[in-house]
């Protein structure tokens, strides 16, 4: 589409992305209608005693109609107040903030690592293919993108933490400032990059390949111009438009990944108030974790697209 | 005499045992141009990248090859830029991702024949190179040009551009690709003009086409290539006007001309069928592209009648409204208002609505035959379908019909057995025809179904399409661009502009004595005298 | 060689967590006997689990919850996916497309496990309930692709070759269209399948969909880490078997594909 500016584009996009998040949040918020029978009892647990239900009752007002409750949960994500837990009586916000700081020191960390570390090994692979160093990035690439976290973390702990005993096994007793003891976030950083370098690699290597053997590479060599300024500045562009949406969707997973490896290390994160949540039926501290989390998502989707608008100005995405 | 650029001496291309290029010699004066001539695979591109010191992989290259008084070779290039390349499809040389004005700069910086220290100084000089590259291509040096990427342009803008970019790092050869395949007449007007204005300027032109209109109007010599091998060169007067060779006479004579003697085809059935019902009707055709606020008009209430056995011809530029037509009659898009008729009988404007008879009644040809078969069925069992479904034919009596059909169209029980993937785009346009013959329509549409093919191969489809006309009542309405198709096969011609219709009659008038100037673009652009040209 | 290699790691990583997952329930003989928690002795070769029980004889039994499950909504996908897909890219109306597609968009807004922890907050648990949501997380990506294809091929000119021969809706869409998007699905198939086992096994992990003293490799990884230090084969063993197999048939269908394009290539060049 010739005819769209990058401003209008965004703007559109923002829109769709509110009309996301909203959705997100009607869903989220019917769900405790979805539970079977009278949620207060689903949710009270296995031996619910009558005091506890009541409790939850008044806590959610499931006693109030429908509609009501609705107008009031979404004004209340406006003011940011979520609720308050079912179990603790914290309001829902106060295990955001607790949770925030962990939770998004390992989401930047790895993604500061990521972009460059992925870039140049899908580069390197690709201005050398076919080597021996590009078949085996590949292989290992191959391999490692679909690895459940958990069971890397848990290889990588009993090699290095128990056995060989380099690396702290967990962050127990660190406390939520991390950034004490940088040590334990070896471990953690190394999983969760794990995938999202394999996959970002493999893209970044696919799209040089294309874009170093289509007609516009050996034309822009037939004038005149250097190879490596070739690569730098007429096949790199292509290569990295075709992985700026995917590195969107590495963030998914990344949030996804953070969850499962505070779990395995014992970080105080997000990650770990969600798991804790659901395994107590806490539904208001997950609706609020799902609320913030899609909201996260929604953005950086955003940004990606943006992005990708701007590297690759051909593609038409509306989403 | 001015110095040769370009000496090619015994030069010979190997894809294992089988010759490319056989043996060709050649010689290019600065500002001359030369063309190499020839059907598709006839070894002209294979030539042109061995200029370039490029061999495609598996090709083995040996014989002497000097550009600007340098030896030439695979390990060899020439001086960059010396050589400067325009391909076939201009965009597939242009970075997607890059905007025109940030490459040409970035080749200027490269080429600056001795680079100031200064920066500004620099800049200066480069803004200079780019401008004067965009002025000798026939470009526009305003900022907007500059900031737009290459799917911003049109087709023609694209060729300049690489055009641009070639004259920016100051070449000596200029290797020309099929340079007007697929561009209709006005377009390649341009690029006629624009090559022999760079011809002016003192760049030797290599031009490989199998257009021979095109070669007529530019090339000094010609050089006729059949398989690989050099059968006839000289003069392009002499050559294409008194060919030695018995190959390029069949090319000659395969090449459609416009012929304009008022010979009258549709004498003979004036009396037959009743002139003023016609067999296919169109009243008032209104039609539309996209929905919602992209939407936009493409053919202004459009009337045409053709009688039974008649052929039309519709006409028009890229993008016309001439395609949009006959899909309109075939119902494969549906009009916004009109009626189209075939035998006084109103077609419902949308293919789902049509009963067997009347699917029966329109059939067409696509211009992509390839893509119009199924790649994992034989060609037999596709076409054998038309008559299961629109006469209700037994399996076993289809494929005897379908059998017959494709005898006919000149292809054997051995093609037809086969996946669509094992024949050529020749031999698939004879099938897609079969499929729709095979219907017993009483409107047949054609889309451009010529384009694409070799002169040869053309040149056979057409004599199928004229053998067809004789044998059988029916109505053809055929698309092109392609002047030289319509004089050869069409009674009436239709031309379309921005969806209106600014010129009809019988061919032989309207080809003698065009009134239009659409039709005038259209028809004298190959025509046109290069003094005219050079004068614009 | 090294392609030989590779066929060979794919191989025997696929093969070994695969037949003991489908295999290992008919050899565990005896019903579970319970020891002393993370203890190891002679006749039990991987020592004890948390609650006492033979690791061994877990990890036989353990494998096959995980791959069935996953199995199981790989193929709900599909069938929900593909004629969700077809019928969005080749309706008529612009509105049906968009009424099929957007819905799917709220699933896209969430990270896959998160969704997943959430639906399993609310859902009762059990395998099929795990089948259910990990099947409708994969449902969005695989509609796109579906769609994506079915636009493209519903476009060529072949379709409209086929209505202008009178053909039928079934014909068509079944016939060609389904028909010729079989490539594009088989090359997802690896991607599709590994997927749903990493969000299987990590919702297991995490204690969803399980009872806490299921014998299933991802439970065990979990219920195990306590006795990571004195009794790591309870931890490592599963874990090495889910890496296993998810390594093995990631490499194992790129080998597949690999194989096939070239081929392929064979085939046009001849």
């Amino acid at each position: 589409m010739a005819g769209l500016s990058p401003g209008r584009y965004a703007l559109r996009r923002l829109l769709v992305g509110v009309l996301q998040v909203f959705a997100v949040a009607t869903a989220v918020f019917l769900l405790t209608e979805a539970l079977p029978g009278d949620a207060a009892v689903a949710l009270a647990g296995d031996n619910p005693d009558p005091a506890r239900i009541e409790q939850i009752r008044r806590v959610m007002r499931l006693d109030q109609p429908l509609a009501e409750r609705f107008a009031d949960w979404l004004g209340g994500l406006f003011r940011f107040d979520l609720g308050v837990s079912l179990v603790s009586q914290r309001p829902v916000t106060a295990f955001l903030t607790d949770g925030l700081a962990p939770t998004m020191l390992l989401a930047a960390l790895t993604l500061l690592v990521l972009v460059p570390v992925a870039v140049l090994l899908g580069v390197v692979a690709a201005v050398r293919e076919g080597s021996p160093l590009d078949r085996a990035v590949t292989t290992v690439s191959v391999g490692l993108h679909a690895i459940p976290e958990f069971a890397l973390a848990i290889v990588l702990v009993a090699v290095f933490g128990v056995q060989l005993r380099w690396l702290p096994p967990t962050a127990v007793g660190v406390g939520d400032n991390l950034l004490r003891q940088p040590a334990v976030l070896v471990l953690p950083l190394v999983v969760l990059l794990a995938r999202p370098i394999c996959s970002i690699s493999r893209l970044v290597r696919a799209g040089m390949i294309e874009a170093l053997h289509a007609d516009y590479v050996r034309h822009a060599r037939r004038l005149g111009l250097s190879p490596g300024r070739v690569r730098l500045r007429h096949a790199l562009p292509n290569a990295v438009a075709a992985a700026v949406p995917q590195l969107a969707h590495t963030t998914d997973w990344l949030l996804g990944g953070v969850i499962v490896v505070e779990a395995v290390f014992v970080i105080p994160g997000l990650g770990t108030t969600l798991v804790d949540a659901v395994a107590a039926r806490d539904l208001p501290v997950v609706q609020g974790l799902v609320v913030f989390f899609a909201v996260t998502t929604v953005l950086v989707n955003l940004v990606a697209d943006i992005v990708s608008f701007r590297l690759s100005p051909r593609t038409e995405v509306v989403r | 005499m001015t110095e040769v650029v370009v000496r090619v001496r015994d030069l010979v291309a190997e894809v294992g045992r089988r010759r490319l290029v056989d043996g060709l010699s050649l010689e290019l004066r600065a500002g001359r141009v030369l063309a190499l001539v020839g059907a598709s695979g006839s070894g002209k591109t294979t030539t042109g990248l061995a200029v370039l010191g490029e061999t495609p992989p598996g090709v083995t290259v040996s014989g002497e090859i000097t550009v600007a008084g340098r030896e030439v070779g695979p390990d060899r290039p020439p001086r960059p830029g010396a050589v400067a390349y325009v391909p076939q499809h201009p965009a597939s040389v242009l970075n997607p991702v890059r905007r025109v004005g940030g490459v040409l700069r970035e080749i200027a910086e490269r080429h600056l024949p001795d680079p100031p220290r200064s920066r500004k100084a620099r800049r200066d000089m480069v803004n200079a190179l780019v401008a004067d590259a965009l002025r000798r291509a026939q470009l526009p040096a305003d900022r907007d040009l500059l900031r737009r990427y290459p799917h911003q342009l049109s087709g023609g803008q694209q060729q300049r551009v690489v055009l641009a970019q070639a004259l920016v790092a100051n070449p000596a050869v200029l290797v020309a690709d099929e340079p007007t395949t697929g561009q209709d007449a006005v377009t390649r007007a341009e690029v006629v003009d624009e090559l022999r204005a760079l011809a002016a300027d003192g760049i030797a032109i290599l031009l490989l086409s199998h257009d021979l209109d095109v070669v007529r109007a530019l090339a000094d010599h010609v050089v006729v290539l059949r398989s690989g091998v050099p059968v006839e060169s000289g003069p392009t007067d002499r050559v294409l006007s008194q060919p030695d060779n018995e190959y390029t006479r069949a090319l000659v004579a395969a090449q459609p001309r416009v012929a304009v003697e008022p010979t009258d085809p549709t004498d003979d059935r004036e009396d037959g069928t009743s002139q003023d019902t016609g067999r296919l009707r169109v009243e008032s055709l209104v039609a539309h592209h996209g929905s919602g606020r992209r939407r936009r008009i493409a053919l202004h209430h459009v009337d045409l009648t053709v009688a039974a056995g008649e052929c039309v011809a519709v006409v028009g530029r890229s993008g016309s409204g001439k395609t949009t037509l006959a899909r309109c009659i075939a119902g494969l898009h549906t009009a916004t208002s009109g009626v189209v008729s075939v035998d006084n009988r109103a077609l419902a404007p949308s293919l789902r609505r049509r009963s067997r008879t009347d699917l029966a009644s329109v059939q067409y040809v696509f211009q992509d035959a390839r893509g119009s078969f199924d790649q994992h069925r034989s060609v037999l069992d596709q076409i054998s379908r038309t008559a299961v479904r629109l006469h209700g034919s037994r399996p076993a009596d289809a494929a005897e019909a379908a059998m017959a059909v494709l005898r006919r169209v000149g292809l054997g029980e051995e093609h037809a057995r086969r996946g669509p993937h094992r024949l050529s785009g020749g031999e698939l346009q004879r099938a897609a025809l079969a499929r729709a013959l095979l219907a017993r329509p009483g409107v047949l549409l054609c889309d451009e179904i010529t384009s694409g093919l070799d002169t040869l191969t053309q040149q056979g489809i057409l004599d199928l399409l004229a053998e067809l006309r004789a044998t059988t009542a029916g109505t053809l309405v055929l698309i092109s661009h392609d002047m030289g198709v319509v004089a050869r096969l069409a009674d009436q011609v239709v031309v379309l502009d921005a969806g209106h219709v600014v010129e009809r009659g019988p061919v032989a008038e309207v080809l003698a004595t065009p009134t239009h100037p659409v039709t005038r673009a259209l028809l004298g652009a190959p025509e046109r005298e290069p003094d005219e040209l050079i004068a614009r | 060689m090294t392609r030989w290699l590779r066929w060979t790691a794919g191989i025997v990583l696929t093969g070994v967590p695969l037949l003991l997952a489908i295999a290992g329930p008919w050899l565990v003989d005896g019903s579970p006997t319970r020891k002393r928690a993370f203890s190891s002795g002679a006749d039990h070769p991987l020592g004890t689990d948390f609650v006492g029980r033979d690791v061994w004889q877990q990890v036989l039994l353990g494998g096959r919850t995980v791959l069935l499950v996953a199995l199981l909504a790989t193929a709900l996908a599909y069938v929900v996916a593909v004629p969700w897909g077809i019928a969005a890219a080749l309706g008529r109306r612009r509105f049906v497309d968009e009424l099929l597609m957007r819905p799917l968009d709220v699933v896209l807004a969430l990270p896959s496990l998160l969704l997943l922890l959430l639906l399993a907050t609310i859902a009762p648990s059990g395998s099929l309930t795990l089948v259910g949501i990990v099947a409708l997380l994969n449902l969005p990506g695989l509609t796109r692709i579906v769609r994506a294809a079915a636009l493209e091929i519903g476009s060529r000119p072949a379709v409209e070759a086929m209505r202008l021969q009178g053909e039928g809706w079934w014909r068509i869409t079944v016939g060609y269209v389904a028909r010729s998007m079989l490539r594009t699905l088989a090359a997802d198939l690896g991607t599709r399948f590994t997927g749903a086992l990493y969000l299987v096994a990590s919702a297991s992990f995490l204690g969803v969909g399980v009872p806490p003293d299921a014998s299933d490799w991802a439970v065990m990884v979990d219920r195990n880490r306590p006795g990571l230090f004195v009794q790591p084969w309870a931890v490592i063993a599963p874990a090495l078997l889910i890496v296993a197999l998810s390594v093995g048939v990631n490499l194992l269908f790129d080998r597949v594909l690999a194989a096939r394009s070239r081929s392929d290539l064979r085939g046009a060049a001849s």
